[in-house]
């Protein structure tokens, strides 16, 4: 079919605006526009546009970063005082990563989690009283006490557990995507890994595998700056993780990992893309740990100096949006203050909880080394 | 002419090894949708082995899935895939490239669901091929199943005839635990009766080849067929030799083992890997431990010398255990 | 005169959000080195024997410039190194001081606005390696290089081969200035979030210098309607809205969206343009500034940008006062015979 001509006439037609909802300017239909996506505007082509958080979004956002703020610190504070066993990496400084991803989430969606998981079982919905109870090796755990912090899982809200291996959880999320894509669900897949991670074998395996199988999965890599202690300029000779992206045929995007609002759009585009079955997303958020690899020191430590932390500490991601919220008049200080008590009680009550709770049973050591068929 | 075709359908139907897993691969995904199968090779090409050769056809490209040459991930793949509802057949071409999964294999796969506190169910499969013989030299003809079966959370078989190989598939497939099938790739075209239709062999339970009053052979995979020529040879020199096909290294049907030897009161294992550190050593100390009072002679052993498995086929041949070298190894223990 | 070539890299630009939503370009950094190698080579050929640079934080300028040990005097200037736009807006400031007879900058249209806001009337040779690239030009790096090298060594007067730019300066109640090199948008929108601007039914108004029908971004939308040239005196005004009639425009790289324009006037040279928060203002293609409610700022268009030097009039004067002629000695050449 001939394409109608492009004369003066069409360009008054389209300066008028006069087209219709389901006709461009040149008389050929338009894409169909996504009815589900939020304040989807009648656009020209076929892509969504940038998606707007809602006061109801931010809010949530809101509590999902202190939710996690606070569990840290008690957990930090449980770790200090010889509470807890074992070694805790905390979240504390990225939860604007965790939440701005979550918050597109639903419990459908998997994730997978590095050694530094709190935070994305706390933002995919995790409950106090069980992250507690498995930090404290106590039969009611989300673990019964056989994984603790660095194997904390969820699999009701889709949380396909916290790593203790490097990158070892970016082939499980590809494989969970892969799943999703084979039961021809809607449902998606993310992986959180750090700047570390990016330089395993696994990851370029299973991005190489999403891009290849087109595979609903969002990449999303938290660049602290560190691998453990080794700072991103002595492991690897990029800044950009993102960059890594194209070698594998995916987008790959920047986003200040400090504020939330931006992850939460940048997520938000890869998460709909996953959806619309466009294919995987690597999604590189720019953060920064505010304690130790291990434990809560922040400040004096060998490998990082002061003055770089206070710098970060400076963009607070929890102080950055609760500004922003004041001052769009969506909350007030002193329900901001609700929040912090509110939570912080429910902290205490789920540490009281975890501590009354008793210890697993020895004699079931060797239960659930296999399923059993009942 | 309708006489001989009366005959062909009574007697028991051949098929050969290689044949037999196919069958029991395309059987588990007949019955269950949410199988599929993937790995290097095993659409487009049939697996470098053959033994996919059809299933494209059968089950199409959604379900008969060609990966990169990527072991993390397609045993990631077969990790997140089997947590999250599917029931993955992974297809690890060589045994020898556990070494560029292991991770996902050792830390993820095996220890799951206990680190979950039972929450994961692993319903995944992984086929793989071991053994020397081909000339494929050491990188492509090992025998590493004590690298799996050193791991609590995995199940590892490791059939010898086709009738296993495809109960062996089919009982794998339909576990809710990740099962390791280790085929053995000098028994593709051996050939054996294999019924049509889904059979189950089970997972955990050793099978007695031929029973024998003063001698135990216990083998597996390959070394089944030496030890029941061994058995043959032994004959002359006094020794009626019972020999058992374990089928299964983890869970081990311990109880097969130890009633035999508490019949025969001596034992004598066979295996392909390397004697040193093998899984000979845990049957021996399972033996001596739960049937010290019924042993006539010491446990023996026979298994590959601790070398790497070598190219030329005369240094293959001078490698490889065999039913000279299980004889031999019995008369001397029993001094006959 | 000769003076020293500035040269000033964003390493970020070309990897926000606008890579998923609008179809854009990932412009990796190695690229980007390569590029500025290219820009020394052909800025050398031209006589520049003195470079500052802005240090990045991703170390793209100094490691290009490793290569050019013995040929070139090179200098890092001091600037701020916080990994965000503060680096490029005080290594402009360096520049500036360090008195660079001409800058490369490596970026988009958010670069260049950065780099402006510390040095306004900046004489530039900008490379676009961003995602949106109305102010910078797609030009081989090489010719690039040399036609700024040819201005900083002084062999070109700045005044016969560059022009000045128009620009928007904006004043906003109780804070800093602020400024836009071709378009200023005012939008619903309550976040600077990840910054791109693609919420085509969010705006309520722009401010261009240019109207350009063939380029993407806001300009675009005021260029379908009623183009305004970069040579023009004056800018255009869009009142913007979604219930209007408007024009389908690509409003970013690879994102046509419908965008209604309710009306549209020419904005003379220095005539205030006055928007009242809350709102947030977009410059240049990126969300920047949140205004809060009641909060005023005052827009402004006029002809005092950067320089822009303009690549192709800089290599015809070359040619024609033969400055990239060899003349060889007779004997010579009939050595060579």
């Amino acid at each position: 079919m001939a394409a109608p001509a492009i004369g003066s006439m069409t360009f008054r037609y389209a300066f008028r605006g006069s087209f219709t909802d389901t006709h461009d300017c040149f008389g050929y239909a338009r894409h169909p526009v996504r009815p589900d996506h939020p304040k989807s505007p009648e656009i020209g082509g076929d892509k969504p546009v940038t998606i707007q958080a809602t006061d109801a979004v931010l809010l949530d956002i809101h509590e999902r970063m202190v939710r996690i703020r606070i569990f840290e610190e008690e957990a930090g504070k449980l770790m200090e005082n010889g509470k807890v066993p074992g070694a805790l990496h905390l979240y504390v400084g990225q939860e604007a990563v965790a939440a701005g991803v979550m918050a597109h989430l639903e419990d459908s969606d998997h994730i997978t989690s590095t050694h530094r998981g709190h935070g994305h079982v706390v933002a995919k919905g995790g409950q106090f009283n069980e992250m507690y109870a498995e930090l404290y090796g106590k039969a009611a755990g989300y673990c019964k006490g056989r994984g603790g912090s660095m194997h904390i899982c969820n699999m009701e809200i889709g949380m396909l557990g916290a790593n203790g291996i490097v990158g070892g959880g970016i082939p499980i999320a590809m494989g969970a995507a892969f799943s999703k894509k084979f039961r021809k669900t809607k449902e998606v897949a993310a992986s959180f890994f750090g700047d570390g991670a990016s330089n395993e074998g696994s990851f370029h395996e299973a991005a190489n595998m999403a891009a290849l199988y087109k595979l609903p999965l969002i990449l999303v890599c938290e660049n602290n700056g560190f691998g453990e202690y080794t700072r991103q300029d002595n492991h690897q000779a990029i800044v950009d993780v993102a960059d890594r992206a194209a070698g594998y045929g995916m987008p790959g995007v920047v986003v200040d990992g400090m504020d939330a609002i931006a992850v939460y759009e940048a997520a938000g585009e890869a998460v709909a893309r996953a959806r619309n079955g466009e294919g995987p997303t690597l999604l590189e958020c720019k953060t920064y740990r505010f304690y130790d690899h291990v434990g809560v020191r922040g400040m004096g430590l060998s490998y990082r100096t002061d003055e770089e932390v206070d710098a970060w500490k400076q963009r607070d991601p929890i102080k950055l949006i609760e500004e922003k919220l004041i001052e769009q008049g969506i909350i007030t200080k002193r329900k901001i203050s609700a929040i912090h008590k509110r939570i912080r009680e429910e902290a205490m009550a789920a540490i009281k909880f975890a501590e009354d709770s008793p210890l697993p049973d020895p004699d079931g050591l060797l239960e659930d080394v296999y399923y059993v068929q009942a | 002419m309708a006489e001989a075709q009366l005959k062909d359908d009574q007697a028991p139907r051949k098929l050969a090894y290689v044949n037999a897993i196919t069958e029991g691969i395309a059987e588990a995904m007949r019955e269950e949708s949410q199988a599929f199968l993937a790995g290097e090779d095993v659409a487009g090409a049939g697996s470098v082995f053959g033994y996919t050769g059809g299933l494209l056809e059968e089950f199409g490209a959604d379900r008969v899935i060609d990966t990169p040459i990527s072991e993390k991930g397609i045993m990631g793949l077969g990790v997140g895939a089997a947590a999250t509802g599917c029931r993955p057949i992974i297809d690890l071409m060589f045994m020898d490239f556990l070494g560029e999964c292991m991770d996902e294999v050792a830390n993820q796969m095996a220890k799951m669901r206990y680190m979950f506190g039972g929450h994961a169910r692993l319903p995944v499969t992984v086929l793989t091929m071991s053994g020397a013989g081909m000339s494929l030299a050491a990188q492509h003809s090992q025998s590493l199943e004590v690298w799996l079966t050193h791991l609590p959370g995995l199940k590892v078989v490791a059939p010898a005839t086709p009738y296993d190989a495809k109960g062996l598939i089919i009982s794998a497939c339909r576990d809710d635990n990740p099962v390791f099938v280790l085929l053995n790739k000098l028994s593709l075209a051996l050939q054996g009766e294999v019924p049509e239709g889904a059979y189950e062999v089970p997972i955990g339970k050793a099978n007695v080849m031929r029973e024998g009053k003063n001698l135990t052979l216990i083998a597996y995979s390959r070394m089944v067929h030496e030890a029941m020529q061994a058995a043959d040879q032994l004959k002359e020199f006094g020794i009626d030799a019972e020999v058992i096909d374990l089928r299964s290294l983890s869970p081990l049907d311990t109880d097969t083992i130890i009633e035999s030897v508490k019949k025969t009161h001596r034992a004598v294992i066979v295996h392909e890997a390397v004697r040193f550190s093998g899984f000979g050593g845990e049957l021996a100390a399972q033996i001596q431990e739960l049937a010290f009072d019924y042993l006539d002679a010491p446990v023996g052993r026979v298994g590959a010398p601790f070398s790497p498995v070598p190219y030329s086929p005369s240094l293959e041949q001078s490698y490889m255990p065999n039913a000279k070298r299980i004889v031999a190894e019995t008369r001397r223990l029993l001094g006959v | 005169m000769a003076k020293p070539l500035g040269i000033a890299v964003n390493p970020a630009s070309g990897k926000d959000i606008r890579r998923l939503v609008a179809r854009a370009s990932v412009f990796d950094n190695q690229e980007k080195r390569a590029i500025v190698r290219r820009a020394l080579v052909g800025a050398v050929e031209a006589g520049v024997r003195e470079v500052c640079y802005v240090p990045d934080s991703h170390g793209i300028a100094r490691s290009a410039l490793e290569e050019f040990e013995g040929k070139l005097h090179a200098e890092a200037v001091a600037s701020p190194q916080t990994s965000s736009v503060i680096d490029t807006v005080g290594g402009a400031r360096a520049l500036a001081e360090r008195d660079c007879g001409a800058v490369l900058t490596l970026g988009g249209d958010g670069t260049n606005r950065a780099f402006c806001i510390g040095w306004q009337d900046a004489p530039l040779l900008p490379i676009s390696t961003g995602t949106n690239n109305v102010f910078p030009i797609l030009v081989e790096a090489t010719l690039g290089g040399a036609a700024a090298g040819l201005v900083a060594s002084g062999h070109l007067k700045l005044s016969e081969a560059a022009d000045r730019a128009k620009a928007i300066t904006v004043k906003v109640e109780g804070e800093r200035d602020d400024f836009a090199l071709i378009d200023a948008v005012v939008t619903r929108e309550r976040f600077v979030g990840s910054r791109a601007l693609l919420a085509g039914d969010m705006l309520k108004a722009a401010l261009l210098t240019r109207a350009d029908p063939a380029s993407a971004g806001m300009t675009s939308i005021g260029g379908l309607i009623k183009p305004v040239s970069e040579e023009d005196d004056y800018g255009l005004y869009l009142e913007l809205d979604p219930q209007a009639d408007g024009v389908n425009a690509p409003i970013a790289p690879g994102l046509y969206q419908i965008i209604g324009v309710a009306a549209h006037r020419r904005v003379a040279f220095g005539k205030p343009i006055t928007v009242t928060g809350p709102c947030v203002l977009a410059f240049d293609g990126e969300r920047e500034r949140a205004l809060k409610p009641g909060q005023k700022a005052t827009l402004r268009i006029a002809r005092d940008g950067p320089w822009v030097i303009d690549v192709s009039r800089a290599m015809r004067l070359a040619a024609e006062r033969g400055l990239f002629r060899i003349k060889r000695a007779r004997k010579a050449r009939r050595k060579a015979s």
